[in-house]
């Protein structure tokens, strides 16, 4: 898959790339494409650059659909949690009919933050400014003696075009997506491929609590978290206690050029209580998922694992182009697991996730040595990586090309 | 200061909506014009709306009835 991907692909988004990077190191050389990092230093540099990190943030965290959050974080109407995510101040809001929506955190008059700490809206939003008041669907309710005082309507202050500003907003597998600049393809068609491949867990997730949440940061670029998670040749050598059951021979990669990669076992093994009780399935699986998990990272920013009777999100929070946040979610089939069990789950996979931070941000270190070309990537065992690579550098490629035309 | 007063700068200091909800109305009765009586029913409507107080849609219709206020 990965050769003919090579050949395929990334030649040509190489060539873009290396032009608007002005890149002219030649790491497309003949012999070296199946293992070669085509995208050359300057491209494993971009984890460094606080300039390539906005550029990325515009060409691929804001124009498609990435993870901002978990529905579950607003798990009542009126609920509302204000995020900060690229740079954007934004409010992750449940409306008082139950859907979750996304918004601008800021008023339509002088643009100051509404919500600056999580809370409960009982009635309105109101603006600690000069009180304006928006209902939890967005809808410009109130505008105080915007007509002087005790007159409340004004000539040029017209509510119905006043609301909230919207963010797109999508929830699958409990992840609210968003896409920022408004212009993406409807979600359903961006990640159709990959509902379908998991049409199986699209029933209820029940989020475990606070027992089935937990923060990592990690001192690298959020690329690099992606990167590790898509591939399994590092369970070896990182984290052993996984090997001992499901073995490296026991993997499968996943490649959707495009949309997502990552990688599957055919040994997942039932976490179990010490009494050998498990948690209950999810329904009416086909018999594939007996044994088998998937993980699979869906670009840019969200990290899921599927097994037979949990799930996982993990929503990557570029922040720096050295530090990243890590918002791990654990999910059931039924909402009444038992909790011993849930927090032994809970504690497997904070200690798997921990393991691979000297990784990630190992490689981030590594990132700043003049000597490091690109690397290479292994034929065999890379594909999975390597896509994202190049879905990375075809949207930067696109990104720059609609500047230039701009120009 | 009168005694309102100074209950409802205690009511703002506590961040008491519903008491200013109460205050403000209360405001309102003793306003000795039009406009102040409007200025005090939309103190009193915007924290009523900000806490889905009962008296919400009254105090609006109140201030839509004085050409203060549009309709929802």
């Amino acid at each position: 898959m990965l050769s003919k991907f090579c050949a395929r692909s990334t030649r040509s988004s190489l060539e873009l790339y290396r032009r608007h990077m002005g890149d002219t190191h030649d790491s497309h050389e003949p012999g070296r494409c199946a293992a070669a990092n085509h995208f050359g230093p300057r491209f494993a540099q971009c984890s460094l650059h606080p300039q390539v990190f906005d550029e990325e943030r515009d060409a691929l965290l804001m124009s498609g659909w990435s993870g901002l959050a978990v529905a579950s974080a607003v798990p009542e109407p009126g609920d509302a949690l204000p995020i900060s995510f690229l740079g954007q101040p934004l409010l992750l809001l449940r409306d008082r009919a139950g859907a979750v929506r996304v918004f601008h955190n800021i008023c339509r008059h002088r643009g100051m933050i509404l919500v600056d700490a999580p809370r409960k809206i009982e009635g309105a939003i109101r603006c600690p400014y000069h009180s304006w008041c928006y209902s939890t669907e967005g809808r410009l309710v109130s505008t105080p003696h915007v007509g002087g005082p005790g007159q409340n309507t004004a000539e040029g202050i017209d509510k119905s075009d006043l609301g909230l500003v919207p963010v797109r907003s999508h929830v699958w597998m409990d992840v609210v997506w968003i896409n920022l600049s408004g212009d993406a393809p409807a979600f359903e068609d961006a990640h159709a491929d990959l509902r379908a491949r998991w049409a199986e867990f699209d029933k209820p997730l029940y989020h475990g609590g606070a027992d089935s949440r937990f923060q990592l940061t990690v001192n690298c670029n959020w690329k690099l978290a992606v990167e590790n998670y898509c591939e399994s040749y590092h369970l070896p050598w990182v984290h052993p206690d996984l090997n001992t059951y499901s073995r490296l021979e026991d993997h499968y990669h996943i490649e959707a050029p495009g949309q997502y990669s990552g990688q599957g076992t055919q040994v997942y093994r039932q976490i179990e209580g010490d009494t050998g009780q498990a948690f209950p399935d999810f329904e009416n699986l086909t018999k594939k998922w007996d044994t088998a998990a998937e993980y699979i990272t869906a670009y840019p920013n969200v990290l899921l694992g599927v097994h037979r009777d949990h799930v996982f999100a993990i929503v990557l929070v570029p922040e720096a182009p050295g530090r990243t946040v890590e918002n791990i979610h654990l999910y059931y089939a039924r909402p009444d697991t038992a909790p011993a069990l849930r927090a032994r789950t809970t504690a497997l996979w904070k200690y798997v996730f921990k393991e691979d931070i000297f990784v990630v941000e190992g490689m981030q270190r590594g990132r700043h040595a003049t000597g490091f070309d690109g690397g290479r990537f292994s034929p065999a065992m890379d594909g999975p990586t390597h896509l994202f690579h190049a879905w990375v550098a075809d949207r930067m490629a696109a990104h720059r090309s609609q500047a230039h035309a701009a120009e | 200061m009168n005694d309102l007063e100074a209950r409802l700068l205690a009511a703002h200091a506590q961040g008491d909506s519903a008491a200013m909800v109460t205050l403000y109305q209360e405001a309102a009765a003793l306003a000795l014009s039009r406009p102040e009586r409007a200025f005090f029913l939309t103190q009193a409507h915007v924290f009523a709306l900000e806490i889905a107080h009962p008296d919400t849609a009254s105090l609006r219709q109140a201030l839509v009835e004085m050409g203060c206020e549009s309709p929802l």
